[in-house]
């Protein structure tokens, strides 16, 4: 027996009362797990679709919207020609609701454009012109559509053939309804009108010439930002108010947790008293039962850490393949996340401790010769 | 030949406890010397002090005025009173105060978690010290599948873990049937004589009291009383 063994049955001794402090805890940490997973996961899919385009630089206006506001699409004949630029590609990307889903990415893009390039068919084929009245749908996309080659798709009001089904190497570019350029414009009545320019620098180029380049671009067009892909939604207001709130929100289900456990801690405190104090009349120091609370209250944010992060984890999973996310972005839990989750429940488990800790710092052992 | 005259484990001088801004005097100017290896028993009717003396004299709270002192060391000036009760003293309480969610073997162990003992150690010395007090057949056994005598004799084990040199029992036989308390009695009589060990024991019972070499009675925060008893009707 040792010193961790009476941690831990101090935890085991109201079951009930641990495990759903334990649920409440988890609670927390699984909103932690849950809504920064997808935060991120929203970042990380923009960063991996534009990649999966070849992007390297992207020219748009990421206001505080969900989609970039469209500009005028002659800023390409402006930017064409400027050193490190081997390639360009206008799109017009835009959240819409397509029949059964209510929130769909259709992405269209200039006919014949690199960002064409990587979309690998798996059934069917690409559109033969720009003016073909066709789409092809990524692998997800035909899925939450319930759409095979030879279908119709209604994009407000025009009806398009479903002509190919298509893996594009990241979870939004598989997730999205893809179509030419002026098909889109004329449908949404945007002619000449773009969202994003996609830039793809020559070969060699080094992160100097690249962040050279985007200057010189937001020097001379006022109405977007270049920005290095990679970069992209990290700059963008929409992603930081997301990001923002998914932690305001978690930390908001962090302290219901903390006073969870400190209520528990009190409880137990109070219940044990007098066993504190014999534990005192037979030698134990002070600070050996204050490292008593404050240890079974970082063991019980520890293991509400570890469940919150399962259950959070499965959570965003079971929430990715639901209609309304699907496709849209892929929950990016990672090592870090996982590691700061538990590290925040150990924290919880310890600020909450400390005040019962202090309380039966407080206690008399001559209380244990009464009773 | 006289026998040399045997040191005191413990002395008292104008010892006083008050309660409640002096509402309540437990101890009024207590004097009394405790030698070592007695068994001592402190007797009187409740509220009397003897409750308040054990703790005094087991570091569990501290005098008001007087002065106490074990071996020569003042007990209100110790550095450290934790250690003191950890070493030197070895309680046994009337409700046994077992930890109700650790084993018989672990209760045992609990005082050795202050020691530097290794687990093994700490084990294998609970082991034997349940033996001794003829519980090797109830280690596993958690408190509340025990009876009254044997919570007793885990918590007479418990006391002797780290082997201190004085007990304090405030009545140990106090929560007992008759028999239990009989043999409670004899097993502690037995370690005080094996161990040597300096035995203070406060009880009501005069029939038990007057099985030690010394009964206190106390009044109203006052030693009214020190005397010797007879063992087989010679005065000790």
């Amino acid at each position: 027996m040792s010193f961790f063994t009476v941690v831990l049955r101090g935890l085991t001794r109201r079951r009930t009362r641990t495990l759903l402090t334990l649920l409440g805890i988890s609670i927390g940490i699984a909103a932690v797990v849950a809504l920064v997973g997808l935060s991120r996961g929203l970042n990380k899919s923009w960063a991996v679709g534009m990649k999966a385009r070849g992007t390297d630089v992207v020219v748009s206006n990421m206001t505080s919207s969900l989609v970039p506001k469209p500009f005028n699409d002659s800023v390409r004949d402006r930017i064409a020609h400027l050193p490190h630029v081997d390639a360009t590609c206008t799109l017009l990307i835009d959240l819409m609701s397509v029949e059964n889903a209510e929130m769909m990415m259709v992405s269209a893009r200039e006919w014949g454009g690199f960002a064409w390039h990587n979309l690998k068919i798996i059934s069917g084929r690409m559109p033969n012109d720009a003016q073909e009245k066709a789409v092809v749908l990524g692998r997800t996309a035909a899925e939450v559509l319930k759409k095979k080659l030879g279908d119709s798709i209604e994009i407000e009001t025009a009806e398009l053939k479903v002509i190919g089904i298509v893996d594009g190497n990241a979870w939004v570019e598989n997730g999205s309804v893809i179509l030419s350029l002026p098909l889109l414009q004329e449908i949404t009545g945007d002619q000449g009108r773009i969202n994003v320019l996609d830039i793809r620098v020559t070969p060699g180029s080094s992160h100097a010439d690249v962040q050279r380049l985007c200057d010189q671009i937001n020097q001379l067009i006022p109405e977007a930002r270049a920005i290095v892909a990679s970069d992209s939604l990290n700059q963008s207001e929409v992603s930081r108010i997301v990001q923002a709130m998914s932690w305001s929100t978690s930390l908001l289900a962090v302290l219901v947790g903390v006073l969870g456990v400190m209520n528990t801690m009190l409880m137990n405190v109070f219940e044990r008293s007098q066993e504190i104090c014999v534990l005192l009349a037979l030698g134990w120091k002070r600070g050996r039962i204050v490292r008593l609370v404050l240890w079974e209250s970082a063991v019980l944010g520890l293991l509400g850490g570890i469940v919150g992060v399962i259950i959070g984890a499965v959570g965003v999973k079971v929430l990715g393949v639901t209609p309304e996310i699907r496709g849209l972005l892929e929950p990016d839990i990672g090592v870090r996340l996982i590691a700061v989750s538990i590290a925040i429940a150990i924290a919880v488990g310890v600020i909450s401790g400390l005040y019962p800790a202090w309380r039966s710092s407080r206690l008399t052992p001559s209380q244990a010769l009464h009773g | 030949m006289l026998d040399a005259p045997t040191a005191n484990v413990f002395e008292a001088v104008g010892l006083r406890k008050e309660y409640d801004d002096g509402t309540v005097q437990a101890l009024r100017s207590l004097d009394l010397q405790i030698p070592e290896g007695e068994f001592i028993a402190i007797t009187g009717p409740s509220g009397c002090g003897k409750t308040t003396l054990l703790q005094l004299l087991g570091a569990l709270d501290r005098p008001t005025a007087g002065t106490l002192v074990f071996r020569g060391s003042s007990i209100p000036d110790l550095s450290d009173p934790s250690s003191y009760r950890s070493r030197e003293i070895g309680f046994i309480f009337q409700a046994f105060h077992l930890l109700p969610t650790f084993t018989a073997i672990e209760n045992v162990q609990i005082p050795m978690l202050e020691t530097r003992m290794p687990s093994s150690k700490r084990k294998e010395r609970a082991a034997e010290l349940l033996k001794s007090v003829g519980l090797e057949h109830r280690l596993n056994h958690f408190p509340s599948k025990l009876s009254g005598g044997e919570r007793q004799r885990v918590a007479i084990a418990r006391s002797l873990a780290n082997n201190p040199s004085v007990l304090l029992a405030d009545e140990p036989t106090g929560n007992l049937d008759s028999d239990n308390a009989a043999m409670i009695l004899e097993l502690l009589e037995r370690i005080q004589r094996e161990r040597r060990m300096t035995l203070v024991l406060v009880t009501h019972d005069m029939s038990i009291a007057q099985r030690a070499s010394r009964v206190i009675h106390m009044i109203d925060g006052h030693a009214v009383s020190d005397r010797l008893t007879s063992v087989n009707g010679v005065y000790q």
